[in-house]
């Protein structure tokens, strides 16, 4: 490969992501799509489509690396990497003061700590459970009968406190209607049910120190999520320009950095 | 790239397999010959006397983990779930349970044998968890067989002769009620040649065990789970002993050698806590491919006791039997692994939080937090169970692993 271009793309459970950078570091092209059955079938159209974007075709793709559950599925890739280390990487690229990245993604959550200098100290995973995750709010999104945009919407509107008591997707859909049930005003129901993700991520950051920064495809199209994160771990959760785009950022970064290693290990080589 | 590279198996694995199929067929004979008795008991309970008193011994925790091995637990837990048994109770239990109701085993398979041999005993000892008391009463009362046990003080620091006194009087009352119950007469020089075997083999067995000091290790976590066989269901025999001396030969000539288990070793890893016993082969397959040896574990270390210097056989037991890992205290438990850390020279430790085995699971009370503020070690809790893989996400595991070993290459700034 001797193009320019470097691809991240980013095969999520929910979404597929790609983005694209010049060498430069400069974002030339991006492309969210759902991720649908046949992930290697996403992962190329977004590809396709972010290439349009950018004005550029494959020849011109210097690096790859793939990222996300369907990571294996990227034909091509150069690197395959977590999107544990893709998210942390993209955010700090946008926001080098965080020390905290919370992810919250279709099917998981993560929380991961960061040093100074960037390095992951630590990072923890939710448990095998849809609780706290973006696949909970769409679950009882359906049960309510709204779209998710209108959830967000409905919860912005609280004025309320409710939390939800229930961790479990099916027995929180038993507590709405246990609360529908007792009056409650859905607003705060809606609001309540952000609460409960922030708190179920709070459990997997031990220590509360440093900027909380947020990635994602559930903030990013949530600002209840925000809301709830900021009164739960109370300060500011900061918000790259595309939370959902992250993990593909931090991929495309990566790729520009391993394409670079390799060629002056080449270079270095090459002087003998 | 480590992911073509081959495995280079372990020879002695052809004579382990051969020693496991004479002593299951030997268990299934003596099941059916109304002269001679077989037992039941615990994996560290205590078989040295049940040997020495002549029965044949069958360690059902072997079963339960055969049943996870061999992927059939998930269909036979919901038979003793409905039974009463809570399918958050040790899934050992309920997939023996399940088996034993369902009439299905891998023994059958594996050895042409209908499942585990009908017992004349059960015996325990709560060393390892109480819930082997329930999981023995299922058999004691569907079949009437007697149920005897002893219950060692449990989540102990320091173990003093006291405790050891203590535990020492009841098996004393063990081999009284056996001696009574089957008109049998324990022979003293028996138990003490039975007990030095049974620490001979246990000796090997942690030589074998620290050959992964090496770097690169010449076996992993997963070889061990498979070779570990022979110090539980063999203790006491010369056979366990022969093996063990075959073993180590072998291992010692890998390491002259150099013949790594993980081709290209860039990290070393500790295992807390219970085998993944379903996925074994592709949590294997993926440290393999990560370059990253699972060199030391906890589970492995546990058949590896103190050396028996010929005193009074019941003492050793006792001792033994009550020092283990899982019966000590949080405190003795993280210094234990600290040592282990720095023995086998371990860059990060993976606790596996075991759905059904609340015991044999160390990360419930801040253990990984701790070990990583005071021993400077990286910690990584999976969510998982022994033998029930309906609690286990392969997807979400893996990933976890992956940005384990990207952690700790310091990927990316």
């Amino acid at each position: 490969m001797s193009g320019s271009l470097y691809l991240g793309i980013d095969v999520g459970s929910s979404a597929t992501k790609c983005v694209i950078l010049g060498g430069d570091g400069v974002l030339v092209g991006h492309h969210v799509i759902a991720s649908g059955f046949d992930f290697k079938e996403s992962a190329e159209t977004a590809l396709a489509r972010a290439l349009l974007m950018a004005d550029g075709d494959r020849a011109d793709v210097a690096g790859c690396v793939a990222t996300g559950y369907g990571r294996q599925n990227v034909a091509g890739a150069d690197r395959r990497l977590t999107e544990i280390t893709c998210h942390a990487r993209g955010a700090r690229e946008w926001y080098p003061q965080v020390r905290n990245i919370i992810d919250i993604g279709g099917q998981d959550t993560k929380v991961i700590r960061l040093a100074e200098d960037g390095r992951m100290l630590d990072y923890r995973m939710n448990a095998k459970c849809a609780a706290g995750t973006g696949t909970f709010l769409e679950a009882t999104a359906v049960k309510l009968r709204v779209s998710p945009a209108e959830l967000d919407e409905l919860a912005m509107r609280s004025m309320g406190k409710t939390v939800m008591n229930s961790y479990c997707t099916v027995f929180t859909g038993t507590e709405v209607i246990e609360r529908i049930r007792d009056g409650e005003r859905r607003e705060d129901i809606c609001m309540g049910l952000y609460r409960s993700i922030a708190r179920r991520v709070s459990e997997m950051l031990s220590v509360r120190d440093g900027v909380v920064g947020a990635t994602g495809g559930v903030v990013a199209h949530s600002r209840a999520m925000v809301r709830a994160l900021e009164e739960v771990f109370e300060t500011e959760v900061l918000l790259p320009p595309m939370p959902q785009h992250a993990g593909a950022y931090g991929a495309a970064l990566l790729a520009i950095e391993s394409v670079s290693r390799e060629r002056s290990v080449r270079a270095d080589a090459a002087r003998g | 790239m480590a992911g073509v590279v081959k495995r280079v198996p372990i020879a002695a694995q052809t004579q382990l397999k051969d020693l496991l199929r004479e002593h299951f067929l030997r268990l299934d004979a003596a099941a059916r010959d109304a002269s001679r008795r077989v037992a039941w008991c615990t994996s560290v309970g205590p078989c040295e006397i049940l040997t020495a008193l002549g029965f044949e011994v069958f360690f059902p925790e072997n079963h339960g983990a055969l049943l996870g091995a061999k992927k059939i637990s998930q269909d036979l837990i919901p038979r003793a779930v409905a039974a009463g048994y809570c399918a958050e109770s040790c899934s050992y239990l309920t997939s023996d349970v399940g088996s034993a109701l369902a009439g299905r085993s891998p023994l059958f398979e594996l050895y042409g044998i209908p499942g585990p041999p009908k017992p004349d005993l059960l015996v325990y000892s709560t060393n390892q968890c109480r819930e082997v008391q329930d999981w023995w009463n299922f058999y004691a009362r569907r079949d009437g067989t007697p149920v005897l046990g002893v219950c060692p003080p449990a989540h102990l620091g320091e173990v003093t002769p006291d405790h050891v006194k203590f535990v020492r009087g009841r098996l004393q009352s063990l081999i009284d009620e056996i001696e009574s119950r089957f008109r049998l007469r324990m022979d003293d020089e028996k138990l003490r040649e039975v007990v030095a075997l049974s620490s001979r083999a246990s000796r090997l067995w942690h030589e074998v065990l620290d050959t992964a000091r090496s770097r690169p290790a010449p076996l992993t976590f997963f070889d061990g789970v498979i070779h570990m066989a022979p110090v539980i269901l063999l203790r006491g025999s010369r056979e366990a002993v022969h093996y063990y001396q075959i073993l180590l030969a072998e291992l010692e000539r890998r390491i002259r050698n150099g013949v790594p288990a993980v081709p290209d070793e860039r990290h070393r890893i500790y295992w807390e806590g219970m085998p993944i016993w379903p996925k074994l082969r592709e949590l294997s397959e993926k440290f393999f491919e990560l370059s990253a040896v699972v060199a030391a574990s906890t589970y492995c270390n546990s058949w590896a006791f103190e050396e028996y210097d010929g005193g009074d056989p019941l003492w050793w037991m006792a001792k033994t039997g009550t020092e283990i890992f899982i019966n000590r205290d949080e405190n003795w438990k993280q210094s234990f692994l600290m040592e282990m850390f720095e023995r086998f020279s371990i860059d990060g430790v993976i606790f596996h939080n075991a759905r059904t085995c609340p015991n044999n699971t160390n990360s419930r009370f801040g253990m990984p937090q701790r070990l990583r503020e005071q021993a400077g070690i990286p910690a990584l809790v999976i969510d998982g169970d022994l033998s029930d893989p309906r609690f286990f996400s392969t997807a979400q595991t893996m990933t976890n692993i992956e940005a384990f070993i990207e952690q700790l290459e310091g990927v990316p700034r």
